[in-house]
Formats: C-alpha cells, structure tokens, sequence
C-alpha cells in the first residue's frame, strides 16, 4: 500500500512553525518594539550621563578654581617656607663642606712622640684631588722658606683660592664653598727631632692620624751636613736634625657623603675631641 | 517569494533598522557621555592637584611662626649684611672664653674680588649662594688652647644628630692655619708655649637685595595681606609673633 501526503502541497516545506496567518509579521513587529525599546532605554541612559557628567564637571572645576584661588592667596607662605628650605640646605651644605680643624690638631697632639718637636704647623685646604695631582702635595717651599718662629701672616693670602676649576664646578651647583668637596687638606710640618730614627717615628705615628692618606718626608737634615739647608736646620740645636714633612688627609666629602654618614653615625660628637 | 525568503527580508530590515537607529541616536550620545566622563577625570585631577596644592599652602602657613623663627635664626650664621662688628664681638667671646688672645683681624681680597676694603670684601659668588667674605684672623695661645678655639669656631653652626642645624654664631670656614711659635714673646717658658695662629677663613653674607627674611614680618610673609583661613588658628595670627629661638 502506497503512503499518500494529506498535506496541501504548498505547506509542506518553508512554512515556519508558528508563524500563523500574519506569516512572521507580528514576530518581527514585537522584535522592532523590543529593540526600539532597548535604544530608546540606552539613548536615556546616555542622556542621563550627559547631563550628571557635566554637572559633575562644572562642580568639580569650580571646586578646583576655588582651591587654586585659595593656594594662590597662600602663595608666600609656600615661597617663604621654599626659602627657609633653601637656606637651610645652603648652610648645611657649607657646614658639611668643613674640614675638621680642631679634630685634626687633636690628632697632632695624640700621635706626635715626645722626640720630636714642631716650629710650624701650616695647614691649607688644597685643589680637588681629581684636578690635580700635584695638589695633593703642593711645595712647602712656602712655609719652609720663613725661619722657624717666624709669624709671617702670607700663608693665608697664598691658600685662598682653594679648589680647581672641577671643584668649583661641582660647588656653584650649590652655594659656593671655599672648601669644596673633593678638597684636599694638607699640613706642612716644619721642627726639629732628637735623631733621624725619630723622624721616623713621627712618619710612622703621623699615619695614624684620623683620615691622613699621605704622610710625606720632604727633608731631614742636621746642621752640619751637607744636604742641609737654611730653612730646613734653623731653630735646632747642633746634631739635630731638622724636618719638614706633609701630611694629606682624605679629600673632603660630598654633601650627599656626608648625610649618609651623619645618617649612620648619629651619635657622634660633631667637635674635633673624638 | 516563499515564507523564508519573507522572513530573511524581515530580518534584515529589522536588524538594518535598529543599526541605524543605535548609529544615529544612540551611539553619538554614548560618545558625549565618555568625553564628558573623560572631562571629569581630568577635572578630579585638577581639583586633586588643586588640593594638594591648597594643602601645601595651608600647611606653610601654620608651620610660618616656625620657618620666620628659623629664617631668622640662620641670619646669625649667615647675616644679610656683612656684620663685621658682631664677628668681632663674637670671635672675642670665644677667645675669652678659651684663653687665646684675639690679636688682629683683616679683610681679605677674595677669589674674583678686584679691589680692597671691607666693603669689597663681599664677594659675589654663585648666582645661587651666598657671597663670601674671606678674613685673616691671628689668634695667639697655646697649641692646646687654639685646638679648642677651632672647635668652638667650627661649632657656631654644626648639624645636629638629627640632621637639622644647630646656629649659635656666625658661620665661618677655615680655608688655612699657620702656627707658629709666637715672636713678640715674653720670658719664660709660659712664653715659648705660646704660638700664634694665623687663619684665613670665609664668612658668608646672603646675597644682594634678598634680606633676612624677604620682607616677611612675623606675622604674615612679604605679599600676603591678611591671614587667609580662620581654620588655621593663630599660627598666622599678627597677635602671635614668631619667636626665634627654634633652631632650623
């Protein structure tokens, strides 16, 4: 027995279930109702945001233009503090760039023997150790060259300009120093000693000295010998020998350096009696 | 045209219709609205800058009693001018006080300075910093004594352990030092003890037209009229002047 199709042959394929009489329409009618409805809740969302977001924007730049006016008022109590600030930092930037001149005469006085006794003790804060090597260990010839007890007031005048062109570089960075960092400090010793084994002694205590980086034997002669000369033997007795030495401390340090340092050694006396 | 056909025609007219409708309306809105939310941000910036701004300020102006005490307590170690008699008084307190006697005092010609005189003797320095005043003191006493001299010289302005600044003096570095045994003498050995110290030292001045305090008056600096916020109390009240004992 053959099977028959009761279906009209023009519903059999392509007709989508449910779609009634209307053919889809009313679907498509709800689908554009739904989606104008989800623009037209998008539009309003967005409107609404327009209109928040710029009242939020005037209240906050009003809000800003009022703290600015207010700051703007209080503007030199900012540039006063700004300039205690500065000067502060300029003064301690002048105090760091110290040497330590009662420290380094206390360290004198503890190390040099008994055997030995000094006519003159010069010292001068020399060049940056970076613009010159010859700097580090000027001449004596200065302070050598005037007889023993003499109270020549010329050395100052001759160790002013302390610092090379590097240093004063680095210096006008900030206030300028007439000991910058990077400066040398060096004493030229001038006296008398017992024997020349004592010479020896002092070279040996000289390095013991806090920060000395250098300690130099310019001569060491006694009276009647033929290397003596006039500045080196005058003011000592016969057969003595008299000296002359330099003795180079560390470079002085940089500021940074020395905050560091006053950071870690917080409790240490800042006075030369170490 | 069969029902799938009508179907795919409804479609893309739906679809067609609600694209135009999300480009035309509602899409520039929604773009407005992220500008506008871009503008916002950027206004909370300019008021969060604004405020920490006004925050800075209003804190200057109630530490201000501190700062002038400060400010002016650093004039002791570097003066608006050159001050040349109370380094002196100074230098002749130390010296009592350490058994040297203060023998003489000269204004030195200092680097770039082209003429003489106490009123030369300021040299300007760096645009930034203070002038320099270079001097030659001679100071006769002991080794021992003049140790001591150096250290009280050194401690007119030390830092503290705390890092900050302790002022009691004038400010002063020592460039050189000459010892030697004193020639004008006495008798005895008391008198071959004595040495004479001669020393080059710097003092520094604050530059030109700047002042001690830049106008300010303790109660308001130079440019502020009236104090601005009651909130602030009498920090910068006129009634409270600042008191310049507090060191930096």
């Amino acid at each position: 027995m053959r099977a028959v199709n009761l279906i009209p042959a023009e519903q059999r394929s392509g007709a989508s279930v449910g779609a009634g009489r209307s053919e889809g329409a009313a679907y498509a009618v709800l689908v554009l109702l739904a989606g104008i409805a989800l623009l037209a809740f998008l539009y309003g969302r967005a409107d609404k945001q327009i209109s928040s977001r710029r009242a939020q924007v005037a209240t906050v730049t009003a809000q800003a233009q009022h703290a600015q006016a207010q700051a703007g008022r209080l503007a030199p109590y900012t540039s006063f503090v700004a300039l205690r600030e500065q000067r502060v930092k300029a003064v301690a930037d002048l105090v760091d760039s110290r040497f330590d001149w009662a420290h380094a005469f206390h360290e004198f006085g503890r190390v040099l023997p008994t055997s030995v006794s000094v006519a003159t003790l010069t010292g001068t804060i020399g060049a940056a150790s970076g613009s010159s090597a010859a700097a580090a260990a000027p001449a004596p010839s200065a302070s050598t060259s005037a007889p023993a007890g003499s109270a020549s007031t010329s050395a100052p005048a001759a160790s002013a300009p302390a610092g090379g062109a590097g240093s004063a570089a680095a210096a006008a960075q900030t206030v300028t120093s007439s000991t910058p960092p990077g400066s040398v400090p060096t004493f030229t010793l001038t006296g008398c000693a017992k024997s020349q084994p004592a010479v020896a002694l002092m070279l040996t205590r000289l390095r013991l000295i806090d920060g000395v980086a250098n300690v130099t034997l310019q001569t060491s002669a006694k009276s009647g010998s033929s290397g003596a000369t006039a500045s080196g033997t005058g003011g000592c007795q016969a057969r003595q020998p008299a000296y002359t030495a330099t003795v180079s401390f560390d470079p002085l340090p940089t500021p940074a350096a020395t905050q560091s340092a006053t950071a870690v050694s917080a409790t240490k006396s800042t006075g030369g009696a170490r | 045209m069969t029902g799938r056909d009508r179907m795919v025609v409804i479609v893309v007219v739906l679809l067609a219709v609600l694209g135009g409708g999300w480009m035309l309306v509602v899409s520039p809105k929604s773009k407005e609205a992220g500008k506008l939310g871009k503008q916002v941000t950027e206004a909370q910036a300019q008021l969060a800058s604004a405020e920490g701004q006004l925050s800075n300020a209003r804190a200057a102006q109630t530490q201000y009693s501190r700062s002038y005490a400060s400010i002016v307590s650093l004039g002791k170690a570097v003066p608006p001018s050159q001050e040349v008699p109370s380094l002196i008084y100074q230098l002749s307190q130390a010296t009592n006080a350490k058994n040297v006697d203060f023998s003489s005092i000269a204004a030195s010609a200092g680097p770039g300075s082209s003429s003489a005189g106490a009123a030369s003797a300021a040299t300007a320095a760096a645009s930034a910093g203070f002038s320099q005043m270079p001097f030659t003191f001679v100071f006769n006493g002991s080794f021992f004594d003049l140790e001591h001299l150096f250290q009280q010289l050194n401690g007119f302005t030390v830092r503290k352990a705390s890092g900050g600044l302790q002022v009691s003096g004038r400010l002063l570095t020592i460039q050189s030092v000459k010892l030697a045994p004193e020639s004008s003498g006495g008798s005895g050995s008391a008198a071959s003890q004595m040495l004479s110290g001669t020393v080059s030292a710097t003092a520094y001045v604050l530059p030109a037209g700047q002042g001690l305090t830049g106008g300010a008056t303790p109660g308001a600096p130079a440019g502020a009229a009236t104090p601005v916020s009651s909130t602030t109390g009498a920090a910068s009240s006129p009634t409270a002047p600042a008191i310049a004992r507090v060191t930096p």
